[in-house]
């Protein structure tokens, strides 16, 4: 024993620093165990087993990659790897187009900008789930504003349910997550614009560039980092945006509004599949994986091309 | 080539008066330096010579043609930032190239001109370069180019080497001048640096608090200071000022006393009464060292050793911030004291107002 202690004494200073370091970090660490690791390590484990309500009380039986074959060789599973992407891709860009022009407009120099610069939060602050229920009221067929407008300027002849047909909840889905997730996106561009140095602009201004030019040579690069950074972020929550769908429309009509997201955890808690669920939940791990991997390689490299050696204060 | 007119600037910031009447000409291949405190406005005309800033009311003319309300492009001028406003993600030659960008030149001019203002700036070699990867100098110097290849009838440059060290900027001074010799375009320069005004200029504009206070060559500003502000702002060291106790006038010369020193000054004495409070001005640079012990006392506090001169700091007749330069060989100490000669007909004489009195140039 005395042995095993001496083992671990600290025999240089450095070793003592080092120890030190590693005493202040084990309690994170061991939380960050308990709450991350454990249970990805605990998903994994059970994306291999059977495990599901009957198998609760007494082993859940290892089955391989039984549960990868049938989820990836399954019949709706190309359609909602499909669906999401487009799910993404349709939210994130609007996302992006919308807080660019937002941002633009903020930073410019109108009258009244800091309240309209308040005025753009709402939605993000207001807590989503009261967000969403704000939208399926607004997207009602019998007593929905939208319904009424819609009917009142003559597109429709009768109440409209958006969120009864398979295209329209799709689409106004996506429609609420745009504008839960834009008022970020635009603040965050706004911070960036703010960053560029005025006298950038001045001497462009003096060399007789118009205010397209100065913003598509000027502004558009130099927030590129930002941008880039956003989009890819954005792209990872839209990817795993599950509340305000669920709150929509649970995954329907007929599957029509389900994502990897709400298919996993359809599959996990509706049906009790926990083992076919964690399945799923690794297969949205590994493709965000490779997401973060993008982001991760294409940021590394913007801070180099964009890295101005303090050229500018 | 151009002149520029000035009628009747005003400028105000909301309520602030920031520019008040302001009149100038500056003439074709002119080189010309606004200089004055922080603060002065001096900026603030030349943003509005180049169209960034309107003026309130006045009126700008460039080569005889009002561009009061033309926007900067349609002046003819290109500017130089303080801070250069060099695009960090674009190379020293795309840098160089966007005026001409903006304007559509087409690609083979572009380059023609590129080049030719990066040889002129000894740029040839750096034009992949980011501004990020280049010195102080050499951004300055790109700052320069981008203003160069559009061929202004006016350069501005706005304080454009104060972010240069010291070493650094002596080099850009002769850079600058040398430029101007050949491209022999109006400039108009602003710097809060009397040094760079007095070495660079043709003309200096002193301005303070809005106002213009004088207008002249570097050498016609050092000899007649029209105001005391003038007189303290250019030269260096700053020149030294005595309150006088007592003056009296006689055969229309004014006989200025402080405490036990009488002089004898040759000066327009025709706004001036007796018993006037005068301060006289001596340039440091000015005073002598008496081997007898005839002249007034100075106790020296601290000596600086400048190589080709020595320069005294002490107190003479009550002024504590008195300073002296004499010859390097001088052996004088700290705490010692040391007797100086006036020369009176290199004295100035300014009012309570602080006007300069003007030297008859009588000779005693």
């Amino acid at each position: 024993m005395k042995q095993f202690i001496e083992l671990f004494k600290p025999k240089t200073k450095s070793q003592t620093t080092t120890m030190f370091a590693w005493a202040l970090i084990a309690p994170a660490a061991l939380v960050m165990f308990w709450i991350v690791l454990w249970p990805l390590y605990e998903t994994f484990r059970l994306s291999f087993t059977n495990s599901n309500l009957g198998t609760l009380m007494g082993g859940a039986d290892f089955v391989g990659w039984e549960n990868y074959e049938k989820a990836i060789g399954g019949r709706k599973f190309p359609a909602i790897v499909t669906r999401t992407f487009y799910w993404m891709f349709l939210s994130v860009s609007f996302k992006m187009i919308l807080g660019l022009i937002g941002a633009t407009l903020l930073a410019s120099n109108i009258r009244g900008r800091g309240i309209m610069r308040a005025l753009v939060m709402p939605p993000w602050i207001v807590p989503i789930a009261i967000g969403c229920f704000g939208w399926v009221w607004l997207y009602n067929g019998h007593f929905g504003l939208l319904s009424n407008f819609v009917e009142m300027v003559g597109i429709t002849d009768g109440p409209f349910s958006f969120l009864a047909y398979k295209q329209s909840a799709f689409y106004s889905a996506v429609v609420t997550d745009v504008w839960i997730g834009t008022p970020m996106v635009t603040l965050f561009f706004l911070a960036a614009m703010q960053g560029v140095p005025k006298d950038l602009y001045e001497a462009a201004y003096v060399d007789g560039a118009s205010r397209w030019y100065r913003f598509r040579r000027i502004t558009l690069p130099q927030i590129m980092p930002t941008i880039v950074s956003m989009a890819l972020l954005s792209a990872i929550w839209t990817f795993n945006s599950f509340e305000i769908i669920w709150i929509l429309t649970e995954g329907g009509p007929r599957g029509a509004t389900t994502t990897l997201i709400i298919d996993t955890f359809k599959t996990a808690i509706f049906s009790y599949k926990f083992g076919a669920g964690a399945t799923r939940a690794v297969l949205v791990v590994l493709i965000l994986g490779v997401f973060s991997v993008i982001y991760l390689t294409v940021l590394g490299r913007l801070t180099k091309k964009y890295n101005y050696g303090g050229v500018q204060k | 080539m151009a002149t520029v007119k000035l009628k009747n600037i005003y400028k105000n910031f909301d309520e602030t008066e920031v520019l008040f009447d302001i009149n100038l000409e500056i003439n074709d291949k002119e080189f010309v330096v606004f200089v004055g405190p922080s603060g002065c406005g001096k900026t603030t005309l030349l943003r509005i010579i180049s169209g960034l800033e309107e003026a309130t009311s006045g009126s700008v003319i460039i080569d005889d043609k009002d561009v009061s309300n033309a926007p900067p492009v349609e002046r003819g001028i290109a500017m130089v930032f303080q801070s250069y406003a060099l695009y960090p993600h674009l190379s020293v030659f795309e840098n160089i190239a966007f005026p001409l960008r903006v304007a559509k030149v087409n690609e083979k001019e572009l380059e023609e001109k590129v080049f030719k203002a990066a040889d002129i700036l000894q740029l040839r070699d750096r034009l992949d370069f980011k501004p990020g990867q280049l010195s102080g100098g050499q951004r300055q110097r790109v700052a320069i180019g981008r203003s160069i290849v559009r061929d202004p009838k006016v350069f501005l440059f706005d304080e454009p080497l104060s972010n240069l060290d010291a070493a650094l900027r002596g080099d850009m001074r002769v850079e600058l001048a040398k430029l101007h010799q050949n491209l022999k375009t109006t400039m108009i320069y602003v710097t809060h640096d009397q040094i760079e005004a007095m070495t660079m200029a043709d003309k200096i504009v002193v301005l303070r608090d809005g106002v213009i206070e004088q207008v002249g060559s570097p050498m016609d500003l050092y000899h007649n200071p029209k105001t005391k502000f003038v007189a303290g702002f250019i030269g260096q060291p700053n020149m030294n000022f005595l309150k006088t106790t007592d003056t009296e006038i006689k055969n229309k010369r004014l006989v200025a006393n402080i405490g036990d020193l009488t002089l004898d000054l040759a000066v327009d004495v025709s706004s001036t009464t007796a018993g006037d409070e005068i301060d006289v001005g001596i340039r440091p640079e000015d005073l002598g060292v008496s081997a007898s012990k005839a002249g007034v006392q100075m106790s020296v506090d601290v000596v600086e050793h400048i190589g080709a001169t020595v320069i005294l700091h002490g107190s003479v007749l009550g002024n504590s911030n008195f300073c002296a330069v004499v010859p390097s060989d001088s052996t004088i100490k700290p705490g010692e004291t040391v007797n100086l000669i006036f020369d009176f007909s290199k004295c100035h004489a300014f009012n309570s107002s602080g006007q300069a009195l003007k030297k008859t140039n009588k000779q005693i």
